[in-house]
């Protein structure tokens, strides 16, 4: 296999996809009409409800929906299963469910006045539904923003290269917010500025490892070397598992990371979340586009040598993970690969923020399927990459993979696998920060009303960011990635479930949502139990034996979060379930209340 | 032929453009749009907070305010309408995740 191969599976994947089915069911089940009144017009105020250009429209769209999770997971399946595998959920993943998850996110918002999954699920489905969601979308958010904090801590204490990359990408992000805002400078030249500091700070990176080098050691000699913490990582010693220490310098990096996600989640948005994921944007956009292109031209003969696989096809059904856990190619790996084959986190953003933009319903299926469609590129890239390089574990075989490709335009390998290391990074950074700001928020309307001090933004952040160290801290990350592509794709199910609720209510074919939400709820439910025991086994059950109380206490917290998900997936399941039967009989939906987030 | 062939490429060109736009500078543009209309919503609030029930004293300069500002009364009612205290601001930034 090489990587032109790929490519090409690729595009003709999504050209199929596009054309024979999605379309089809545009036109024939969904029946979207370029005449009929989309929210956007109808409730025009010029901020939420804005009737927008559909390219404008894609390009909002893909990129609020691309982020970590196509490349992560798609590292992590290779590693775990081969890269054969993971290219065909891949494949059939986005063909068949992931932008019917994306379109109908879109679709059911603007049938029922811009509003939002859970106003919906509260009309549609039961009363309960909604608070249910509310719950369900902040321990998801948890789990997110807390396996994200870990990945990041982990590669910023291991390599001392990156952090002089994201302290200026911190500092030219606050400064581009304020040259936009405050000094209303132009905004080429703003990018310009910040976006090539920040790419001189990522290259000069290998020149200030020493410093970071000593700030970790200096860390360390706080307890004279001795870890915090000892636990048994099943992840460790080539996924047989072996003994692992937490350094300060990891607690040190975590408490920063949590300390630039506090900032990003307190601030206004226009002050340093919006700024800093746009000059990250930039960068890691870089990478992707010289990625994909020279993936394509080292296939053509360009530069063969970084084109082949090196990693096997196919690892086996059920690799070993630690002493006794299991693995399984089903449910497993249908929850790993999460954002390029299908993602909840896609419909959730289609139906409060893209739904209120759409100008005309033939924008619908461009946009949302569109936007889907592209990102499973973005998943087959991250898939290509981990497939050429060799070198490392799952992040730095990615890292040397991308940079093989971007040193096909000339760009020297060093610097080409700096570049690919740092849009790795940046990437995780802005969403784990972006995460926990919409978790605040979340957290606010869930329990705002019962407890009002966690309406207070420092309260509620603060009560984030407590959670999610403790997670870190205590947790393995292996789990906590599985864990969130459990949530992810439950919440995807979730999505596509009350879209099955909604066809159903108004007589029309609900198949096309059915099939995959009732895949998608099964595998996922199944996913969090196996996930679930292998936290038992695995981190549990072994640190318990050695008397190591953090670890317990992390993976009982695990194990509780998983719990908790799956009564949550449960209720709505049944109360869902209850409302299709309902409607079937005929009986008729309620009528539409007000549009309200 | 050769009109044809620069009428798409200038199509092509276009459509990429707004999408580059649309990955880019639209956040920002939206984002400006937002912070104006808090700030006239908090203008009409403390001007015309009387047409939505809010016990404001018009000052006699609303008076001379009111033929500006007739055309933003409906859409300003509405968003109100969405929120469930009219000083609370929603936030539902979901920017980029």
């Amino acid at each position: 296999m090489n990587t032109l191969l790929a490519v090409i599976i690729g595009v003709v994947t999504v050209y199929l996809a596009y054309t024979l089915y999605a379309r089809r069911i545009d036109r024939h089940v969904i029946q979207s009409d370029p005449k009929r009144a989309t929210p956007a017009t109808l409730y025009m105020d010029g901020v939420d409800f804005m009737p927008t250009n559909k390219n404008i429209l894609f390009g909002y769209h893909f990129k609020s929906i691309a982020a970590a999770g196509p490349i992560v997971g798609a590292i992590v399946a290779a590693t775990l299963w081969g890269w054969l595998p993971a290219l065909i959920w891949l494949v059939l993943g986005v063909s068949f469910i992931g932008w019917a998850s994306d379109y109908s996110g879109i679709v059911i918002s603007v049938r029922n006045d811009g509003n939002s999954l859970s106003a919906i699920a509260h009309r549609l489905v039961s009363p309960r539904s909604r608070t249910v969601l509310l719950m369900f979308i902040v321990a998801y958010l948890l789990i997110g923003a807390s396996g994200f904090t870990s990945i990041m801590a982990n590669t910023i204490e291991s390599q001392p290269r990156v952090p002089l990359g994201l302290i200026l990408l911190t500092a030219m992000g606050l400064l581009l917010g304020q040259m936009l805002y405050r000094w209303r400078t132009g905004l080429v030249g703003a990018t310009v500025l910040t976006v090539g500091v920040t790419v001189v700070g990522i290259l000069a990176g290998p020149w200030s490892e020493s410093f970071f080098t000593g700030l970790n050691g200096a860390m360390n000699a706080v307890t004279s070397g001795q870890p915090l913490v000892t636990y048994f990582d099943p992840t460790a010693a080539g996924f047989k598992g072996a003994e692992a220490q937490m350094m300060p310098s990891l607690l040190f990096w975590a408490i920063a990371v949590c300390a630039f996600c506090y900032a990003g989640s307190v601030l206004p948005i226009w002050r340093m979340a919006q700024p800093v994921v746009y000059v990250a944007f930039w960068i890691s956009a870089a990478a992707m586009v010289l990625g994909l292109g020279g993936a394509a031209l080292a296939g053509l003969g360009l530069k063969p040598e970084v084109a082949q696989f090196v990693i096997p096809a196919f690892k086996g059904f059920n690799p070993q993970v630690g002493p006794s856990g299991i693995m399984p190619l089903w449910p497993m790996l249908f929850v790993t690969i999460a954002c390029g084959a299908i993602s909840g986190w896609h419909a959730l953003f289609g139906s409060v923020g893209t739904a209120r933009q759409i100008e005309n319903e033939a924008d619908m299926l461009p946009v949302g399927g569109g936007s889907m469609l592209c990102e499973f590129l973005l998943g087959l890239l991250a898939l290509l990459a981990v497939s050429v390089g060799s070198k490392g574990g799952p992040v730095a075989a990615f890292a040397t993979g991308l940079g093989g490709f971007i040193s096909v335009f000339g760009i020297p390998f060093q610097f080409a696998t700096s570049l690919a290391f740092a849009a790795f990074i940046v990437i995780v950074l802005v969403v784990t920060q972006l995460l926990f700001r919409v978790m605040r928020v979340s957290l606010s309307e869930w329990l705002g009303e019962a407890i009002p001090v966690v309406r207070n933004q420092h309260v509620s952040s603060l009560v984030c960011i407590a959670l999610a160290l403790i997670v870190v801290l205590t947790g393995t990350w292996i789990y906590l990635w599985q864990l969130l592509g459990g949530a992810n794709q439950l919440m995807a199910a979730l999505a596509l479930l009350l879209v099955t609720v909604w066809l159903a209510s108004v007589g029309k074919s609900w198949l096309y949502a059915g099939l995959p939400a009732l895949f998608m709820y099964v595998t996922t439910i199944a996913s969090l139990f196996v996930t679930g025991y292998n936290l038992y086994v695995n981190v549990w059950k072994v640190n318990w034996a050695a008397g190591r109380m953090v670890p317990v206490f992390g993976s009982a917290f695990l194990i509780f979060l998983v719990l908790l998900l799956v009564a949550a997936a449960l209720m709505i399941g049944i109360d869902g379930w209850r409302a299709f039967q309902r409607y079937r009989r005929g009986i008729a939906a309620p009528t539409t209340a007000a549009a309200r987030a | 032929m050769n009109r044809i062939f620069a009428g798409r490429l200038a199509r092509a060109r276009d459509v990429l453009a707004k999408f580059v736009y649309g990955m880019t500078g639209y956040e920002f543009a939206r984002h400006a749009v937002e912070m104006r209309h808090e700030m006239e919503a908090v203008f009409m609030v403390v001007t015309f907070g009387d047409l939505i029930g809010i016990p404001v004293l018009p000052p006699i300069y609303s008076l001379r305010l009111l033929p500006y500002v007739v055309p933003e009364i409906a859409t300003w009612k509405r968003h109100l309408a969405r929120r469930r205290e009219f000083w609370e601001k929603e936030e539902y930034d979901l920017h980029g995740v």
